[in-house]
């Protein structure tokens, strides 16, 4: 079992990027979601 | 479109614990690398995957060109990020894989730099299209960078064959003497169905945040309208 360190380095990264990008896109469509009900009340207030 | 991100969000997990099982148990340990080799079945994946991603950019980059449908423009920036997230994941297992095979962290190999490449264009067409916004010309103009920067995907995929390299040769495809024994074979051609299940899923979600931000962008413009 020589090298596990590496192995495990290699699929750790993999699954940090995926979900940090994962999050990523959560947290932006979260923030669009937040800016669409704002717009749909300043829509309903004019 | 959300009910198929359900679906396929589903079928992503079940493809990836059977992945990992097949990768970790079912395939054997390769006699010369060892243990480490497995790295090897999300390596080759994620190039595939990030090839697909770009193949789709350049595919959408045409359309947006000939019908200047912002649509298409948005799934283009879509891909294009999720390709180089993709790039990313192989410029990062290759050099942990490189380093007790090859006793390198990174060399200046002809598959190597032009992943490198490859990887700086599309970052390069992310910031132009940032930078860009709504633009038509912008749009226009990083269309036509996705579809040139396309060119580099073959070129990426012949180096082996083309250049001597100390990159693997390549085991599909491959000339005599290549090739992968049938459990390693199978394992590799199941991972490579989920990574494709795992590019759709992700341009779906990325898709639906595009349409929240059209969403955004037609209901600003309504209410600039509305103040007139």
């Amino acid at each position: 079992m020589e090298n596990l360190g590496y192995l495990f380095a290699g699929y750790a990264v993999v699954w940090l990027l995926l979900f940090g990008y994962m999050f990523s896109i959560a947290k932006r469509q979260k923030q669009l979601e937040k800016e669409i009900e704002l717009l749909k009340d300043l829509k309903s207030e004019n | 479109m959300e009910r198929w991100t359900k679906w396929l969000g589903l079928l992503l997990l079940v493809g990836m614990i059977l992945n990992l099982y097949f990768i970790f148990i079912y395939a054997p340990i390769e006699k010369t690398m060892g243990i480490v080799q497995k790295i090897f079945y999300f390596h080759v994946p994620s190039a595939f995957a990030a090839f697909l991603a770009f193949f789709v950019v350049a595919l959408f980059s045409v359309a947006f060109l000939m019908k200047r449908n912002y649509f298409y423009d948005r799934i283009s920036y879509a891909s294009a990020e999720i390709g180089v997230m993709f790039t990313t994941i192989v410029l990062v297992t290759g050099p942990i894989w490189a380093k007790p095979a090859w006793n390198t962290w990174w060399s200046w190999d002809p598959r190597l730099t032009t992943t490198l490449i490859l990887w700086f264009i599309y970052i390069g067409y992310l910031v132009l299209r940032d930078f860009t916004g709504e633009d038509e010309r912008g749009a226009r103009f990083a269309a036509v960078f996705a579809i040139v920067g396309f060119v580099d995907v073959p070129i990426v995929y012949f180096s082996i064959r083309w250049w001597r390299t100390i990159h693997p040769q390549p085991v599909l495809m491959g000339g005599e003497g290549s090739g992968l024994a049938p459990k390693m074979l199978f394992a590799l051609m199941f991972s490579l169905a989920v990574f494709l299940i795992l590019y759709f899923y992700l341009l779906l979600t990325r898709l639906r945040l595009e349409k929240a931000r059209m969403d955004v962008n037609e209901m600003k413009k309504a209410i600039a309208l509305q103040e007139q």
